[in-house]
């Protein structure tokens, strides 16, 4: 901890203007309370910037801290290390350890109706449906290789007839022709790789039968127990944040150029594109991060495909009830 | 003077050529359909992309900063300790060994699953330091002069006016010497940790955040200031030590840990040790995360390793992943050292028969050393693809640069007279090599191969990590994703115990060896 607080203090005085805008707010005498993203800054977390620069976590009484994800941060250690109350997580991995090790994580609410993974080629070399992809190259990011396999034997495609290698998140295999596919977020990827002036297509797995939920709400069952009243607050301020935002996905990102997505090394016009195609995969009847019977249960069917036996007990909707 | 003048020269003019000859063939996209860019293309994206630069770079230094000075402190305090107590060296080599062995990328994922914030890259560079200083600290304070401790002991000085007067100033030069390899270490060990451990700030970071934007001259810039920042650390310390001392030393240190004089003690007291020996770096682990406080859950102990290896209901399908990883792996890792070895044996000879020419190839072999793996591999990538040969080609390149340091160091001291020998009976150049000089740079050999085993695996995990989606590294980091802990600290626990085991393999094959012949160890 002191460490962290050494490093604020440390970027605060190398870079003192922008590194200071992007800490988050603090409001005196409101409860420490910190979340885990699940990727680098981008548009899928625009919900929670708009949240906290505009107090509506103040409003909650929430003192908010949110750590930015990446590639290579595990959402759930960080709560299971007790370094961060809630997190956002891919529901395989989370369902995955819930019931293979035992972990204590309960699931309360989703961002992501709509899991915006999907597969992404180039128009030139199009694969538009699973079985485009028998006999070819695609990279996936070694997490989600159960869920590619999932979405292909549900399109009746046996795994090996497809050459499966790691994806490190980088186009650039894509557009040279090293690889004819990457599994990466559609909301961005296809945007990215036409700055690059190469056209893309994607299509969603979730349009093939692996009908998950993406960046679930996940909190220890200790954390569950003792600031129920905390989380609440969390999801009520969340969901007014992405009503903001999607009133006109326009105008928010240009204006985090220089404090959350500074230094990410994207374009401000790619998370326009992003905020934009994101709005439909987060659209439920129940409001924004809502979580419906008919979700939970088709998760955890599309779950049960690739082996992972998920129950209706680790979701618990009570405290979206009561925003 | 004027020899080694020219060889800077030639060094210069043969990087400027290469510069050109990037130049050309990344302006005609001739590689990989534009992968390598221009080096003009990368230094105008670097300008644009210069905002971005401060911060990140600012990340880096204070982690790897921080990083160094603990890590030297603590290389310090410990060489002091075993230069006064070979019981505690005797005691500590097997920690030793583990901190010169443990390949960085297997620990990475454990230090920050275990550590929060700037910890993890402060202790990865705080592990690449530890060792090196504390090996020159070891070896400059047991160099001292005898004749001036002496003088002192005679005078009715203490052990400490010995070691304060005479030992340390002994010791600088080595010291100064370990501190130039030390500080490229400290801050390759930063961006690992950052590449593999979130944060928004630091060079690794950015790369990672980069990597999805697709744009080479991106990459190879950010690639580029690494580089730069690892080799000025190198710069700087070898500045201030030719400053200092008027010396300068070899690019790298002897790679033998560092032994103490036998003793003829009870056979009690010698297994006790041994046994302590074994059971310390365990010791370590467990106090470790006793220190740490992380829920058992995430972190292992060597307990929870073999619980989770051996008895947990899981152990089956745990050992056989293992077990078809490390087949995956050692192959590969064996084929990789044993041909950059190779390379660097045949550079060495041929330095001392082309000396010219292998001048002029070090600069580029210098550079290779100090890019950060994590950011070549991509790279290479796009111009290898993803098969074995990137694999190997990751290996050899590093391997065998420290590989041929140490051997063509050892064949420069192969004595004048024993050359000269073959050479007044009228051997050719070949025949004095096959019979004088190849023999004697045999304990060199040796001490090639010590350093390059953990150096291959790191290569290795890497290539599998980033790119072949095979073997130890793709099941490091497919257990990252799915929470699979036992497995981190397992692969973490059995990559390090195997560099361990085989670096002792080496050692022991290497005293029989060098007895035989009568050879002493080369450090």
């Amino acid at each position: 901890m002191t460490l962290r607080l050494n490093r604020r203090r440390f970027l605060g005085t190398a870079a003192a203007s922008a590194a200071a805008t992007s800490l988050p707010l603090r409001a005196s005498a409101a409860t420490p309370f910190t979340m885990q993203a699940a990727w680098i800054n981008d548009a899928e977390f625009a919900g929670y910037f708009i949240g906290i620069d505009e107090g509506y976590y103040a409003e909650e009484g929430l003192d908010l801290t949110y750590l930015s994800g990446g590639p290579d941060v595990i959402p759930e250690s960080t709560i299971i290390a007790g370094r961060a109350d809630l997190a956002l997580t891919t529901p395989d991995t989370t369902i995955k350890a819930i019931a293979e090790q035992g972990a204590p994580f309960k699931i309360i609410g989703a961002q992501y109706q709509k899991n915006p993974i999907g597969i992404v080629s180039l128009v030139s070399n199009p694969i538009n449906e699973p079985k485009d992809l028998i006999g070819k190259t695609l990279a996936v990011p070694p997490v989600n290789v159960i869920s590619v396999n999932a979405m292909l034997a549900l399109n009746g495609i046996d795994p090996s007839q497809v050459n499966i290698v790691p994806y490190a998140y980088d186009p650039t295999p894509l557009i040279q022709g090293e690889i004819d596919a990457s599994l990466d977020f559609t909301t961005n990827v296809p945007y990215t790789i036409n700055q690059q002036g190469v056209e893309a297509t994607s299509f969603l797995l979730y349009d093939f039968g692996f009908t998950i939920y993406n960046d679930t709400v996940v909190v220890t069952e200790e954390t569950l127990a003792t600031k129920r009243a905390e989380l609440v607050s969390w999801l009520r301020a969340s969901r007014k944040g992405w009503d903001e935002n999607f009133k006109d996905p326009n105008i928010w990102p240009p204006k985090w150029a220089d404090t959350w997505f500074a230094g990410t090394g994207r374009t401000i016009e790619n998370e326009i594109f992003f905020n934009n195609a994101q709005q439909p995969l987060m659209e439920s009847p129940a409001g924004y991060m809502a979580m419906t019977e008919e979700g939970i249960d088709a998760n955890l069917r599309a779950l049960s495909e690739v082996g992972i036996n998920g129950t209706r007990d680790m979701f618990d909707t009570t405290l979206l009830e009561e925003i | 003077m004027a020899v080694e003048n020219s060889g800077r020269w030639r060094g210069l003019r043969t990087a400027l050529v290469l510069l050109a000859i990037w130049e050309i063939v990344g302006r005609l996209d001739l590689v990989a359909g534009g992968a390598l860019p221009g080096i003009s293309e990368i230094l105008i994206r670097l300008w644009v992309d210069w905002g971005d630069y401060p911060r990140h770079i600012w990340a880096t230094l204070y982690a790897s900063t921080i990083g160094f000075v603990i890590g030297n402190a603590l290389g310090i305090g410990a060489g002091v300790i075993f230069a006064l107590s070979p019981t505690a060296l005797r005691l500590f080599r097997g920690v030793n060994i583990a901190a010169f062995a443990l390949p960085p990328i297997a620990i990475a994922p454990i230090l920050v699953l275990t550590l929060s914030g700037m910890a993890p890259r402060i202790a990865l560079a705080a592990l690449g330091v530890y060792f090196v200083t504390m090996t020159a600290t070891v070896i400059g304070l047991s160099q001292a002069d005898s004749r001036a401790t002496d003088v002192i002991r005679a005078y009715g000085g203490t052990r400490w006016d010995i070691l304060r007067r005479v030992q340390f100033r002994g010791a600088l030069p080595s010291i100064l010497a370990g501190l130039r390899i030390a500080a490229p270490n400290a801050v390759l060990g930063a961006i690992l940790a950052e590449f593999g451990g979130g944060g928004r700030w630091g060079l690794g970071a950015y790369l990672l955040g980069s990597l999805g934007r697709g744009e080479p001259d991106r990459l190879w810039g950010i690639g580029l200031v690494a580089t730069l920042i690892a080799g000025l650390s190198y710069g700087v310390f070898a500045l201030l030590a030719s400053r200092t001392i008027g010396a300068t030393r070899a690019v790298t240190l002897n790679t033998a840990v560092p032994d103490a004089a036998p003793v003829t003690s009870a056979p009690i007291n010698r297994i006790a040790i041994t046994l302590g020996t074994i059971a310390l770096p365990f010791l370590v682990w467990w106090a470790f995360i006793k220190l740490t406080g992380v829920p058992g859950l995430i972190s292992k102990t060597p307990l929870g390793v073999v619980d989770y290896l051996f008895f947990a209901p899981t152990a089956e399908s745990a050992q056989n992943r293992l077990l078809a990883a490390l087949a995956e792996t050692l192959p590969i890792t064996f084929v990789g050292m044993a041909a950059g070895l190779g390379f660097a044996f045949l550079l060495a000879i041929s330095s001392r028969l082309f000396p010219r020419a292998i001048e002029a190839f070090m600069p580029v072999a210098l550079v290779t050393q100090t890019m950060p793996l994590v950011a070549l591999t991509p790279l290479l990538v796009l111009i290898l693809g993803r098969g074995t040969s990137l694999t190997l080609w990751v290996t050899i390149s590093v391997t065998f640069f420290p590989a041929f340091v140490t051997l063509a160091q050892g064949l420069a001291l192969v004595p004048r007279s024993a050359e000269d020998l073959p050479r007044a009976y009228g051997a050719g150049r070949w025949t004095e090599m096959r019979m004088v000089t190849i023999p004697a740079s045999l304990p060199y050999l040796f001490a090639a191969t010590r350093l390059t085993v953990p150096r291959a695996l790191l290569g290795v995990m890497i290539a599998e990590w980033l790119a072949t989606g095979k073997g130890l590294g793709n099941l490091l980091n497919q257990s990252r994703g799915f929470l699979d802990y036992g497995m981190i600290w397992t692969v973490a626990a059995v990559s390090v115990l195997l560099s361990v085991i085989f670096y002792q393999a080496v050692v022991i094959v290497e005293r029989r060896v060098l007895r035989r012949l009568g050879m002493a160890t080369a450090e």
